[in-house]
């Protein structure tokens, strides 16, 4: 390859990242959940609890395609790599009781699993989000 | 020398090994028990600590897994977490908690039956059987993992404690027995490297030097392989040392054998000595004596038992041990000190020992012992001659002073007796010598017989004795005894002279001096018996006198009256008298007897009785005599000038016979007067007579033939022997007043008197009467035809000058025939 093609790629890379930077968690809007905080947003998708304040079972939904927008949110979430994540939920789901989020294979599957269900929870660029879902967490806002 | 059995060693416990070894060994167990204490002690803290790190090591393993099924709230993570601690032994309980949730609690049970190492059987409920909270427990708190300083839970593991503890002390004990295994190993190669290096040479040079002669010369070996340590040194060094010994002990020996040689040569001196040799100490402990000493002191044999040089008879035993004292005290006089000592024998004997004593400097002396028996009897001989009389073996008079020297204070009383054979001397001179000592060894007998054991007696001079009368000092006691002594001693001795048995009888003389009434010392009694015997002498003999102070003052009196008597010739105070001498058939004087007056300037008139008597004893009377004779002759030339026809008398004494008046003094003084022979009568004593005949003969002859006469004066008072009127060429003799004085009342004195006028008038002597006092005598005499009378009928003694008066006065009275009125003036 040459450096011009390699500078190209650098550069759409750059873009994209910016592009896409921006990761909001959506959910049903008959969920009832008005706002979550960062730490509700940990818990939930990390198995610590599902239980929402409407007394809806949370359901957080896993993007197993679209790995960059997966790999992002769980950065700013809480900045560990999709293998530290993985390493996390192997050592619970080996020996423990503990249940992964169930997975997308993209975000749209995940919009129309939100849509569908009033437990879910998804996270998507911002861009994506439609009517169907609410925005309940934004990073930054904090 | 030291060769003596070897000083072997008592026990084994002694030896410098075991010594050491218990040195080492109580030295190891005590280091080793401390370092053990504090290895054990320092290991089981270490093994605690790595026992508790070993626990938080495990904790971090499971640290991660923990925090998540924490966070998860996983309970079966948790358990799975917690079984896997407990998995490890040390580990009793675990409890895992998220928040105040307990996810997890597993134990084991410590119960014998219940295998300790068996968890999982356990579950969280059983928790109740342990204590709520161990102190011990670990907690390690778990933090979110995915915030950093989020707390979400514990970990709490509690460590089987007593389990690790008894690990920790199974391991301490193995150490330290691993060190004390090591100490025994180090002792164990000390104690053999010393054996080998120390002990063994040591041992070896000990052996040799147990073995070692002093007298073999040989020398220790040094040890193989210490020819340079210590011991080699050492060995060298007693070698060293026993050869100087052994050169010393070789002097030492020849020395000792030249002492012994000496020792030998002394001791046969001592033994054999004549002289008793001895060494006491300052009490008179004997240390040696030798034989001498033994038979010199008559030392009396007491075996076992210390012998005191007091312990002979010595009379004085206190003085030899002050002897002793001396020698050791007053060393700083050359140490020498001797002096004698009466020993007496068991049988009475005694002996003289003279003993000399030299300090030897160790506060002991050296003495020797000799015989001086004879010599100091040899002395007391001649001391007792010295002071005894070889005629009568009495003490002689150094004797008497001597015996009268000790009179003390408190001597008892006696009375000293003075005896003087009267007239022993005429007997010496006309029988001689012989006969003389045959007296008086007869006098000293009967002085002997007369006198008590008790009493002393000493001849103190040609025939004076004196008598020391033991415990008499009484006249009244004495009176008796000197009456029998007077007629023991005036009994008749009877000897024989040529064959011929004569008998003499004597008188004696005693005088006797009270101790102390007459005298309190030698001096006084010894003159005041000499006086009284003085007194008896005096008294005519045959008697005794006792002595009287009196007789002391005479002696002082007479002694003034001397000095006086001297002066008095000097001075001129002696002048002549004359008595007028009548012839009783004419009534006329015819002469004058010249006598002597001396005006005292403070007595006044002194008795010639008393001073003529003094004049011949101090020989005065020579002068005196002649200064008589001359002052008649120049009154008697002074008479004649005047007219008047006398003769003069002048009295001769004894003494002065023949040389204090020579017959050519006499008649060179009547030529120088101008007197006829005649004119002067020398009247002596019958005493001249007797004293030496041939010289009176001689004398008297050569003054007769010359032409003057001699008058024999006091006759009738002496022995009055006719042959002397026979023998001696007299004309006149005088009869003694005392026969006149009795004689018109006492018929034996007038026929005495009768007698020699009528011898005298036969043999042609003239008389001359003396004393006529009275009338009556003066008939009687002229009746009986006495051719001369002299007395206060008819004058007392006059002075030259008053005389031509006195006479013409009794002549004009006489011739009157008024004698009874002759004046009897008593001027004189």
């Amino acid at each position: 390859m040459n450096v011009r093609n390699t500078l190209v790629g650098l550069c759409l890379l750059l873009l994209s990242q910016f592009a896409m930077a921006d990761i909001v968690v959506v959910a049903n809007p008959k969920a009832g959940i008005r706002w979550l905080t960062r730490d509700d947003v940990v818990n939930i998708y990390l198995g610590r609890y599902r239980r929402l304040e409407s007394g809806l079972t949370a359901e957080p939904i896993d993007l197993s395609g679209e790995p960059e927008i997966k790999a992002m949110f769980y950065r700013k979430l809480v900045d560990k790599s999709l293998a530290e994540i993985n390493a996390y939920w192997s050592r619970l789901v080996f020996s423990g009781q503990t249940q992964p989020p169930q997975m997308a294979a993209n975000t749209a599957e995940a919009l129309r699993r939100v849509a569908a269900r009033p437990g879910a929870l998804a996270y998507v660029e911002r861009s994506k989000v439609d009517r169907r879902v609410v925005i309940i967490f934004e990073f930054g806002d904090e | 020398m030291v060769n003596a059995a070897k000083p072997r060693r008592k026990h084994w416990w002694q030896g410098i090994l075991a010594r050491s070894l218990f040195a080492v060994i109580g030295m190891a167990l005590l280091l080793g028990g401390a370092s053990g204490l504090i290895v054990s002690q320092t290991i089981g803290e270490r093994e605690h600590q790595k026992a508790v790190r070993a626990l938080n090591e495990l904790l971090d393993t499971v640290e991660s897994t923990a925090s998540i099924a924490s966070f998860a709230n996983d309970e079966q993570l948790a358990a799975e977490v917690a079984r896997g601690l407990l998995r490890n032994s040390d580990v009793l309980r675990v409890v895992i908690r998220s928040g105040e949730r307990e996810l997890a609690h597993v134990e084991r049970i410590r119960a014998a039956a219940a295998p300790a190492a068996n968890p999982g059987k356990v579950g969280a409920g059983e928790s109740a059987a342990l204590p709520a909270s161990l102190s011990n427990a670990l907690l390690r708190p778990l933090i979110s993992p995915f915030k950093k300083n989020e707390v979400i839970g514990e970990i709490v593991l509690d460590a089987d404690w007593p389990a690790i503890d008894a690990r920790v002390s199974e391991n301490a004990k193995d150490t330290v027995k691993l060190l004390m295994g090591q100490m025994a190993l180090i002792v164990a190669v000390v104690a053999a490297l010393m054996i080998h290096l120390v002990i063994r040479p040591i041992k070896k040079t000990s052996d040799q030097m147990h073995d070692f002669g002093p007298s073999s010369g040989m020398l220790l070996g040094i040890p193989e392989g210490h020819e340079n340590t210590e011991i080699g040194s050492l060995v060298m060094g007693f070698n060293d040392l026993t050869g100087r010994l052994m050169s010393t002990l070789e002097q030492e020996r020849a020395l000792q054998k030249q002492q012994a040689v000496a020792q030998r040569k002394y001791q046969i001196l001592f033994e054999q000595a004549a002289s008793g040799i001895f060494i006491a100490d300052r009490d008179g402990c004997l240390e040696s004596f030798n034989h001498a000493f033994v038979e010199l002191t008559w030392l009396p044999a007491q075996p076992d038992k210390a012998v005191y040089l007091t312990d002979p008879g010595w009379r004085t035993p206190e003085s030899l041990l002050s002897l002793l004292r001396r020698c050791l005290d007053d060393s700083a006089h050359g140490g020498l000190v001797e002096d004698d000592f009466i020993l007496d024998g068991q049988r009475g004997d005694e002996r003289w020992l003279h003993v000399a004593v030299i300090p030897l400097g160790d506060g002991s002396v050296q003495g020797s012992v000799t015989d001086v028996t004879l010599r100091k009897k040899e002395e007391l001989n001649a001391r007792h001659l010295a002071h005894t009389d070889s005629l009568t073996g009495f003490a002689n008079r150094t004797g008497l002073q001597q015996a009268l020297s000790v009179i003390a204070q408190d001597s008892p009383p006696f009375a000293l007796v003075m005896v003087d054979l009267d007239g022993f001397k005429q007997i010496n001179e006309a029988m001689g010598f012989a006969v003389g000592d045959q007296l008086l060894l007869m006098l000293a007998a009967r002085i002997r017989e007369f006198a008590h054991e008790k009493d002393s007696i000493f001849r103190i001079g040609g025939d004076e004795f004196a008598l020391v009368l033991a415990s008499e000092h009484t006249r009244g006691t004495t009176r008796e005894r000197l009456d029998r002594l007077l007629v023991m001693l005036a009994s008749p001795y009877e000897f024989s002279v040529q064959d011929k048995m004569q008998k003499i009888a004597l008188g004696a003389s005693v005088g006797v001096a009270f101790y102390p009434a007459d005298g309190q010392d030698l001096h006084q009694l010894l003159r005041n018996a000499e006086l009284a015997l003085n007194d008896a002498r005096v008294a005519g003999g045959h008697v005794y006198r006792y002595f009287e102070p009196a007789m002391l003052t005479a002696v002082e009196h007479r002694q003034r009256l001397e000095d006086d008597l001297r002066h008095a010739l000097r001075a001129g105070d002696l002048y002549l008298a004359f008595q007028p001498i009548v012839d009783l058939a004419t009534l006329k004087t015819t002469g004058a007897e010249t006598l002597l007056r001396w005006s005292h300037p403070v007595r006044g008139m002194v008795s010639p009785d008393i001073f003529i008597p003094l004049a011949e004893e101090v020989g005065l009377i020579g002068e005196i005599g002649l200064m008589v004779l001359e002052g008649a002759c120049r009154q008697l030339a002074v008479w004649r000038q005047a007219g008047l026809d006398l003769y003069v008398s002048v009295n001769v004494s004894v003494r002065q016979i023949p040389d204090d008046l020579p017959p050519a003094v006499v008649i060179g003084l009547l030529k120088q007067y101008g007197l006829p022979p005649g004119a002067i009568a020398l009247e002596i004593t019958e005493g001249v007579l007797m004293r030496d005949v041939a010289v009176a003969q001689t004398w008297i002859a050569s003054l007769g033939v010359a032409g003057l006469s001699i008058y024999l004066d006091d006759f009738g008072t002496g022995y009055s022997s006719l042959s002397y009127l026979k023998r001696f060429p007299m004309g006149t003799v005088k009869i003694d007043k005392s026969f006149i004085r009795d004689m018109e009342r006492d018929s034996s004195d007038r026929s005495l008197v009768i007698a020699i006028v009528e011898m005298c008038r036969s043999l042609g002597l003239k008389v001359v009467a003396e004393g006529v006092e009275n009338e009556a005598q003066f008939v009687i005499l002229r009746e009986l035809g006495c051719n001369y009378g002299q007395g206060y009928l008819f004058s007392p003694a006059v002075r030259g000058d008053d005389f031509a008066q006195a006479a013409a006065r009794i002549d004009a009275e006489l011739t009157a025939g008024r004698v009874n009125a002759i004046g009897l003036a008593k001027t004189d």
